[in-house]
């Protein structure tokens, strides 16, 4: 069975009184694993879409399975559990939390479970060597560069261990080359850690590198 | 695509005329409320206004016919009872007939989106329905609540427990026996409350946590519905006589209870918003503890984020609002600013001198300087935190001062008058013995003495007089009761009552020409001046002078008559002498001024004589006694002993009085004093509150990213709620406890330290304070209180903040 499957997505923005349709009946599925990447011009609704798939957006009408399971039938309570165990969400920005340090915004999500504390300080520890920023771990992220904040960021979507990762245009704020060093990381966590993943991103030369490719076009998603 | 265009309904507002029809509602409102009120049935007026309000005019008219055709002896019974069910079935069915008739066609309408057929997203499909079960939960809790308070606390006071009372034997009586857990007034209604508190927050508890949103308009409709009926009904007894008749005596504990301050309705309404105040409290703790999904009372993860948003509990920031709560605003301000500047003027000096060598270094540390400025939010923080204290220190303060004024009171109206006076229905009392004696044997009861009283003039030979209330008292036993052996000044003295012929006439001279009072210690007890120590003796052998009967006045009269310890004055009775030829004359006789109290107290030291018991029972021809004064251990308790004393009498033709009950006017309009002065000092704590509204929206719009991010990351709503609650929390704990700090401080300053107050306008040497603990506990409970409130607002929109919005933003 496909990890994720997603049937009839209905999306609509309401702009001065007018609708404007962005997702028109998506239906996708993605199977365990995969390293998918999702491109489209802009404003054609990829982050859209992916906000839907990350719970962190409502669509008027559509179905989303996880592992068979419906997710739209969760309650409020159970939504944000999904949230904060199955999915990690990398964003254009890296959006920590100013007020804490690198580690603590690492550490977040197993906090927000209230698992024990120095466990899970110990594992965000552990994450941050993987990106290598040990160094930086008790730095505010207004202190840490641009790659360095989206590199935590990215600490921060695994430390859970999700089952899906969602990044969208993770490196769209960086230059090429740091940009790539996310984009290598990406592909080792999905490597090593066999984590199912989906990049929403500008760039056609990266999308070209990924083992799957979906399209976003005229609100359905084609495969590219 | 050619879409058919839908015409709209728009609603035009003339507002020239709303205002004009609006006013003018008004104006004739007031003119019929007070014709209304001329008429004396504004009462009536005003339920049958509360009637129409709710709806319930129809029902309350129908249950009438209804009672009216119950009751016995009228009419048809028999054939009332079958006709009824079935008229009453046939209505019913036919309305669900109806209803069933009017249905919502589909309507033509518009053209259909892409989306038609696709599986509709579930909460939409949900969205807003009337909860039912959730109105019943808030309206029936606020409802027994009510109920609980008002028939716990009767039977707290009436005692618990079946059994025959001892004087209508036989037949048993709910409440009104020898209960074991008879109460004060006090104690039973604090038990109540607390009882009536809980139930409403269990309520409101239960209510919010099965229901799936935060329900406004059920907990409205509950609140008002079910919760005002009662609150209104009591605010109508007392002018409605129809009311009256039916629950008046039911409800005379509850009555005498509200009574206690003054203003009853005051009463009934501030615990009908205390009521409803738990209910919210409960509801949005329900929301908080299940909107994560189950009960979810931890708070740990959003403590520690609340902790680093707010940082309120910095030493700097509280010891500087400490420092300006104690010693006021202004002068913390200055000293702040000076060394404000001061630094700034160190460190410009420094960064230009930099300057000159290393311009790098300088215009970073120029930088740093301008963004150590702080964030306007921690400003707003620190302002809520001090309003807060503010509130809570000027509460303390004032209501100790006025606590300290009350005892004072308290303790000079106990001082002359007995806790308890027991007294006769009839005009003779003479079995005082007998009485005093089944008296003594009440728990509780310290000290009886017995007393005549009557209304007098006196004269002088200055022809000066003035009117009495003259008390014949037993000088043996009256030590026992009242003050007013301490109270006598040097030169009387008690004892010259039993033995008459001592009294010396030494006149001094410091005293009857325009005296003024003497000024005392605040324990009582008696100094002359200094100054006033010149005495010149005039020793009278008092072999000289007739024996006369000792008469105690008090120093204000004294003044009046110019009169000293020895003199001689006339009390004259209007009615107590024999019958003349133009009907009864009045009957004089001589007394001699046996001493001079000083109680403290204006009015009794013009008002109150006193003379022998049996002088009193020979003027008066009294052969029995007025009553028997009574002191007891705890004056807390005296309502409770007296209903105990009174049983031990077996009730008429006896009657026994506290000394609440004797002196209600007074304590009462103390209490509604202080409670009025509680409301509008509360006013400052609930414009503080405004301000932690303010900041705590602010820190919300602040944060709306994180709000965010927070939720992507897998905050449920409850979390988010308790995040803002506790940011909202920490600035009421901060702010109560300076307060605290900071009332209990300058108490303590007034009281050993003292402000000076002018004796002879006060009669009190300096401003009384008495900290009383929990009224204390009170003022700080209610800052926390309307804090959390405050914050409720504010924490339950930034739940409802949709993780996409603050994401999107960027």
């Amino acid at each position: 069975m496909p990890l994720l499957q997603v049937r009839d997505l209905f999306k609509s923005y309401f702009l001065h009184g007018k609708r404007i349709d962005v997702l028109r009946g998506v239906s996708l599925d993605i199977e365990s694993g995969e390293l998918v990447s999702l491109v489209g011009a802009s404003g054609s609704g990829k982050s859209t879409l992916l906000h839907v798939l990350g719970m962190l957006d409502a669509p008027a009408a559509g179905q989303i399975l996880f592992q068979g399971a419906s997710l739209f039938e969760l309650s409020e309570a159970a939504i944000a559990d999904f949230r904060n165990r199955t999915i990690g969400f990398v964003f254009q920005s890296h959006y920590l939390l100013p007020e804490f340090t690198a580690l603590e915004n690492v550490a977040m999500p197993a906090l927000i479970q209230r698992s024990d504390r120095a466990e899970a300080l110990r594992y965000a520890r552990e994450l941050l060597e993987r990106v290598e920023l040990e160094a930086r771990m008790d730095h505010r992220p207004g202190e840490l560069s641009g790659g360095e904040a989206q590199r935590v960021a990215l600490a921060r979507a695994l430390v859970l261990r999700p089952a899906l990762l969602f990044a969208d245009e993770p490196t769209g704020n960086l230059d090429p080359a740091t940009g790539e060093g996310i984009h290598r990381l990406l592909r080792e966590v999905n490597r090593d850690l066999g984590i199912t993943a989906i990049v929403v991103t500008h760039n056609e030369a990266l999308a070209s590198s990924m083992p799957r490719r979906l399209r976003l076009f005229g609100g359905q998603v084609f495969p590219a | 695509m050619n879409a058919p265009v839908i015409a709209e309904r728009h609603t035009a507002y003339r507002w020239g005329f709303l205002w004009a029809g609006g006013l003018i509602a008004l104006f004739g409102a007031v003119l019929l409320a007070t014709a209304f009120g001329k008429a004396g049935a504004s009462a009536h007026a005003a339920a049958e206004l509360a009637l129409v309000a709710f709806g319930w005019g129809p029902l309350v008219s129908l249950l009438r016919a209804i009672a009216v055709a119950l009751a016995p002896g009228r009419g048809d019974l028999a054939g009332f009872s079958p006709l009824f069910v079935a008229g009453a079935g046939f209505w019913a069915i036919a309305w669900g007939l109806i209803a069933l008739g009017i249905r919502r066609s589909a309507s033509g309408g518009e053209q259909a989106s892409e989306a038609h057929g696709a599986a509709l997203y579930p909460p939409l499909a949900r969205y807003a329905d009337f909860y039912w079960g959730t109105l019943l939960a808030y309206g029936g809790g606020i409802l027994v609540s009510e109920l609980v308070l008002v028939l716990l606390h009767t039977a707290l006071i009436g005692g618990m427990g079946f059994g025959p009372t001892p004087r209508n034997g036989g037949a048993a009586q709910w409440g009104i026996t020898h209960g074991m857990l008879r109460a004060s007034p006090v104690s039973a209604f604090a038990i109540s409350l607390l009882v009536a508190f809980a139930v409403a927050f269990a309520a409101g508890f239960a209510g919010a946590s099965r229901a799936r949103r935060l329900s406004v308009p059920e907990a409205t409709v509950g609140i008002f519905y079910f919760g005002l009926p009662i609150p209104i009904g009591l605010t109508l007894l007392s002018s409605s006589s129809a009311l009256q008749l039916r629950f008046g005596y039911r409800l005379r504990e509850i009555t005498y209870l509200a009574s206690l301050i003054g203003r009853p309705e005051l009463g009934y309404w501030l615990v009908f918003l205390g009521l409803s105040l738990m209910m919210i409290l409960g509801i949005t703790a329900g929301f908080v503890a299940t909107g994560s999904g189950k009960v979810d009372l931890r708070a740990g993860f959003e403590l520690f984020v609340a902790r680093r948003h707010a940082a309120v509990f910095r030493p700097r920031l509280l010891l500087g609002l400490l420092v300006v709560l104690m010693l006021g605003i202004v002068p913390p301000l200055i000293i702040y600013a000076m060394m404000r500047a001061a630094e700034a003027a160190v460190e410009r000096t420094r960064i230009r001198a930099l300057g000159m060598s290393d311009p790098l270094k300088a215009s970073e540390a120029l930088d740093k300087l301008r963004t150590e400025e702080h964030s306007p939010t921690a400003m707003m923080t620190a302002l809520s935190v001090g309003g807060v204290g503010v509130g809570v220190m000027a509460l303390i303060i004032v209501l100790s001062v006025m606590s300290g004024f009350e005892i004072d009171l308290q303790q000079k109206i106990l001082g002359t008058n007995a806790h308890i006076m027991v007294s006769k229905y009839s005009d003779s009392f003479t079995e005082y013995p007998e009485v005093t004696e089944k008296i003594r044997k009440v728990k509780g009861v310290l000290g009886t003495t017995p007393f005549v009283l009557g209304e007098v003039m006196v004269t002088t030979d200055k022809d000066n007089g003035g009117g009495l209330v003259v008390k014949g008292i037993d000088p043996t036993t009256v030590g026992d009761v009242t003050d007013l052996k301490k109270n006598i000044l040097p030169g009387g003295s008690l004892d010259n009552l039993r033995h008459p012929e001592n009294i010396s006439s030494r006149r001094l001279i410091g005293e009857g020409v325009g005296a003024s009072p003497i000024s005392t210690s605040r324990t009582g007890g008696r100094q002359t001046d200094s100054e006033e120590e010149g005495v010149i003796e005039r020793a009278q052998s008092s072999g000289s002078e007739r024996v006369l009967p000792g008469i105690i006045i008090g120093a204000e009269m004294q003044s009046k008559l110019r009169v000293g310890v020895g003199d001689r004055v006339n009390m004259v009775s209007p009615l107590a002498g024999e019958l003349g030829p133009q009907g009864p004359m009045p009957k004089s006789r001589p007394f001699r001024v046996a001493g001079i109290f000083y109680s403290g107290m204006y009015e009794y030291d013009l008002k109150f004589a006193y003379i022998e018991l049996h002088e009193a029972q020979k003027f008066f021809n009294l052969p029995g006694i007025t009553g028997i004064d009574i002191k007891v251990a705890d004056i807390d308790d005296a309502r409770r002993i007296a209903g105990a004393i009174l049983d031990e009498l077996d009730g008429y033709p006896y009657r026994a009085k506290d000394w609440g009950e004797m002196n209600r006017n007074l304590f009462s309009a103390l209490a509604l004093e202080k409670l009025v002065m509680g409301i509008i000092l509360t006013i400052i704590v609930v414009v503080a509150a405004g301000l932690i509204i303010a900041t705590v929206i602010m820190l919300v719009l602040e944060k709306r990213k994180e709000i965010s991010v927070l939720k992507a990351l897998g905050v449920p709503n409850g979390g988010i709620v308790k995040i803002f609650l506790a940011e909202g929390l920490q600035i009421g704990f901060a702010g109560g406890l300076l307060g605290l700090f900071a009332g209990v401080a300058w108490c303590l300053f007034i009281d050993k330290v003292g402000i000076k107050l002018d004796p002879q306008v006060y009669y009190i040497p300096q401003l009384p304070v008495r900290l009383e603990p929990v009224q204390t506990a009170i003022s700080v409970v209610i800052a926390i209180l309307v804090t959390y409130l405050a914050s409720v607002y504010p924490a339950f929109k930034a739940s409802q903040v949709e993780p996409v919005e603050g994401l999107k933003s960027e």
